[in-house]
């Protein structure tokens, strides 16, 4: 029988070192998020400017969050065996979304300054806008923001509090009963993700619409949830954490994950762009015009090359994929990449020329770090993998050869 | 994996070849089919299809006798059945590159009980597809101008239209796919060849058999190969239904003009391959003692696979009727509520009905693992997906211009050969299944526990052997 695994790593992280890693991502945090907040005070153009980088930083970090949660229940749709050894990590980034929930309140305050539809005298004014009133409404927006954020609270916690008593009881039920709900659950995650980005981003211009829109981001955030567990398994890996249990093999997946997406994105984004293009409508190529202006041409094309043409040929490679410094260089430029992509469907909105302020970066790296801190928490209250899952010695097998 | 046997019940699916089959029963089983004479059944399943098939020439020979004339279009639909049965084949077609490409990469190793048939139905699907395109044209000595062939007349395909694209890539994806099928087959076609009793036979299967010897190198060759067709034919699987979509997306026709389509398109085509192979599989699995290979796990995979493609063309549906009031388009939303409750709706009604609700009894697991069920599901899938088409086509009906506006019926010519296309594919698929072997024989090999190296069973014949020469 010949070359068998066994589980020997400790399920457990040294506590000092998640205390720092809590402790540093406070710390960034406030700093971040303060020196973001000195915008308030620079009269309207700032208030508009922090809330419009709040938004690009928020829609960043809940799409990785939720890219995380949708890899959980994918885990369990399709009973895959190679990402048991990830899940608890995807479990533990899923669980930041009631702090993204937490950092949603922001929104709901500035909701006037992000979103033209709520003004009032623009509804009565603008046909279109009147059309989608029963829609586009502060009232239904705020109770429809409650929903996603309870389904996908309630979703995340599902997995990770089942997952956590495995690792007690190893019980095999828990596992079954994960895999009962993970096709409701797919169900509940695609239609709250769709509507929540047609809410939150696809109505900062009320009149356009595209019905793809809903994949494209979609696609970003599953791209970017397995080039952030690239990271965190390399991370793992470095520092001592689970070196016999995230293998080499288990790495190079999550990167071919990552590529497959990356392709994946540039498929639905090119469809949504491509068919606005040789339609030639009006009503739809004005978000696009406005995208390809004033600066955001270049934008535009640097999204085309960093987030699809250079990436292809790079993370292709299965070299790249095996080497621990190209991942990590490749999922690095992946996630900046997301988020030069939020960047330009959000921040054209706002500057009508390309227009970069140190407050895009600010909310980012505070938000970053609030995100790895709660992530850092969680590393401290439990196993770092489910390691009473019944999957998880066969997934440390899989290698690619 | 031998660690899955130490996993309690469940949590690792149960091994894929049933009934106690080792590598000789399962060359025996599988190579039965092919050479023993053609039951009864066969001839007259045979007699059936071909004569359709004669018939589908009939139309053909009379619509390039008489002209498109003789179809039911009319002038704001002048896009008929032709279009709708061109769709409709080409997306059955997407199925076996999927399973062959698509799972191979996913590692999904059930795929090897089903890949063969799957991808034989794939060509046979495309060629009826190709038919539609190629039958169309009306001047059909002049069809040879759709590829861009350099001409004294210096004429050329518009190559900004998307139905020049669908000529690139139906050919390609039926190039890549052929490949594939046949890179799969050399070996099978060997074991063929060393079994053959006739003269003829031998040389037959020994001249497309490529010399195959089951050397080590020649395996490696053909995994690298295999390997390297399946990341080829990946994008294939998007694209072509992508670009089958762009013919109607690329419009700015309410109702065609949506920039979901491309997902959309190919999430249908998948979905109505599967249907395809499971209207296939479920019969032909029972009539050739085919079922401990492909077995009920089998089966019930791909109702999932049904299930959730057709949820997904259910998002789609739903993104589009969204939309189509959010976007506040008049046009739009007309187009939408024409589909509906205009003098297509009932068409529009059989599509919702057998795409996404009548699928949704597969949530059920009894209902998944039922052979009647499912045979009788796959065929509700097929016909919904050709409705899916036919509503699409039929946006054309009321155009901008109401005065214009009409309905459309097919002549009794549309039918028929729509008909014989069916002909033309179930012909193909019975010789296939007289004279190929209908399952990977090699590949069904490898995903059996004695493939792998460190297998038990070795293990315990050793120890036998050597207790008895001990005790010897």
């Amino acid at each position: 029988m010949g070359h068998h695994k066994t589980f020997s790593d400790d399920p457990k992280v040294d506590p000092a070192l998640a205390g720092k890693l809590f402790k540093v991502g406070i710390g960034v945090g406030v700093v971040g998020l303060l020196a973001t907040a000195a915008t308030l005070a620079m009269g309207e153009e700032g208030r508009h400017q922090f809330f419009f980088s709040w938004l690009t930083a928020f829609s960043f970090f809940t799409t990785i969050a939720l890219g995380a949660l949708f890899f959980t229940i994918l885990h369990h749709l399709v009973r895959a065996t190679w990402s048991a050894g990830w899940r608890r990590t995807a479990e533990n980034i899923a669980a930041n979304l009631p702090l993204m929930a937490v950092l949603f309140i922001p929104i709901l305050v500035g909701m006037h300054d992000i979103y033209h539809w709520t003004h009032e005298e623009v509804v009565a004014t603008d046909e279109i806008i009147k059309w989608k009133a029963p829609y586009l409404n502060t009232g239904f927006f705020v109770i429809r923001a409650v929903v996603f954020f309870g389904a996908w609270i309630a979703m995340a916690l599902f997995f990770r509090r089942n997952s956590i008593k495995q690792d007690e009881s190893g019980d095999v039920a828990l596992t079954f009963r994960m895999r009962w709900w993970a096709p409701v659950c797919t169900l509940i995650f695609v239609m709250t993700m769709t509507f929540a980005h047609f809410d939150w981003l696809m109505s900062l211009d009320p009149h356009w619409f595209s019905t793809i829109f809903g994949v494209v981001i979609f696609a970003g955030a599953m791209m970017s949830c397995y080039a952030t567990l690239s990271l965190i398994g390399l991370w793992y890996t470095k520092n001592g954490i689970l070196q016999n249990t995230i293998t080499q093999g288990n790495l190079h997946d999550a990167a071919k994950m990552m590529f497959g997406f990356t392709v994946f994105w540039a498929y639905v984004s090119f469809s949504q762009y491509y068919l606005i293009w040789y339609g030639n409508i009006p009503e739809e190529t004005a978000w696009y015009a406005l995208r390809l202006d004033h600066g955001w041409q270049w934008v535009g094309i640097a999204v085309l090359f960093g987030h699809f043409m250079i990436p292809f040929w790079f993370l292709m490679s299965r070299h790249m994929k095996r080497s621990r410094t190209a991942l990590a260089i490749g999922a690095g430029w992946m996630l900046l990449m997301h988020f030069v992509d939020l960047y330009y469907m959000i921040m054209p909105t706002l500057h009508h020329g390309f227009h970069p302020h140190w407050a895009d970066l600010t909310a980012l790296i505070g938000m970053g770090g609030l995100f790895v801190a709660f992530f850092g928490r969680r590393l401290a209250s439990d196993a770092v993998v489910a390691y009473r899952d019944p999957q998880l010695v066969a997934s440390m097998e899989y290698d690619n050869v | 994996m031998s660690a899955h046997t130490k996993s309690p019940d469940g949590v690792f699916p149960p091994p894929l070849v049933q009934g106690g089959h080792d590598f000789g029963s399962v060359t025996d089983t599988i190579c039965k089919i092919v050479e023993e004479p053609p039951t009864a059944g066969w001839f007259a399943a045979f007699a059936v299809a071909s004569s359709v098939l004669a018939m589908l020439g009939g139309c053909i020979a009379w619509l390039i006798w008489e002209g498109t004339g003789i179809w039911g279009l009319n002038n704001p639909v002048g896009w008929g059945w032709a279009i709708v049965n061109f769709v409709f084949w080409v997306g059955i077609g997407h199925a076996g590159t999927l399973i062959s490409a698509i799972l191979f990469l996913f590692r999904q190793r059930w795929r090897t009980a089903i890949n063969r048939f799957a991808e034989a139905m794939t060509i046979f699907a495309v060629i009826c597809a190709l038919v539609f395109p190629g039958i169309h044209v009306g001047r059909i000595w002049a069809a040879y101008w759709m590829a861009p062939l350099p001409n004294q007349m210096a004429m050329w395909p518009n190559f900004r239209s998307p139905l020049l694209w669908d000529v690139f890539a139906v050919s390609t994806y039926f190039t890549v796919s052929l490949l594939f099928w046949y890179v799969g087959l050399v070996p099978d076609l060997a074991t063929l060849r060393d079994r053959a009793k006739g003269k003829i036979r031998y040389y037959a299967y020994g001249l497309f058999a490529l010399g195959w010897r089951g050397a080590n190198r020649h395996w490696q060759n053909y995994e690298r190969a295999y390997l390297l067709l399946a990341g080829l034919a990946t994008p294939l699987v998007l694209s072509v239904h992508t670009i089958v979509s762009f013919d109607f997306a690329v419009s700015v026709i309410p109702g065609w003009h949506t920039t979901i389509f491309p997902p959309y398109f190919v999430a249908g085509a998948i979905f109505s391959g599967f249907a395809m192979v499971q209207t296939l599989a479920v019969p032909s699995r029972k009539i050739f003692g085919l079922e401990d290979f492909i077995t009920v796990r089998h089966v019930e995979n791909m109702n999932k696979v049904i299930l959730v493609t057709g949820t997904m063309v259910g998002y789609a549906y739903a993104m589009e009727f969204f939309i189509a009031w959010y976007s506040a388009a008049p046009y739009e939303s007309f187009a939408f509520i024409n589909r509906m409750f205009g003098p297509f709706g009932w068409a529009y009604f059989i599509m919702v009905s057998c795409n996404v609700i009548t699928p949704q009894l597969f949530w059920s697991k009894r209902i998944r693992t039922s052979m009647t069920w499912t045979f009788i599901l796959s065929i509700f899938v097929n016909i919904g997906m050709w409705f899916e088409r036919f509503v699409i086509t039929m946006s054309l009906h009321r155009d901008f211009v109401p005065s214009s506006w009409d309905y459309y019926s097919p002549t009794v010519f549309d039918i028929l050969t729509f008909v014989g296309s069916f002909g033309l594919f179930f012909t193909l698929f019975l010789l296939f299944l007289k004279f190929l072997p209908a399952v990977a024989i090699a590949e069904i090999k490898g995903v059996m526990p004695e493939a792998d190296p460190h297998w038990d069973g070795y293990h315990d014949a050793h120890v036998a052997k050597a207790e008895e020469a001990s005790h010897g």
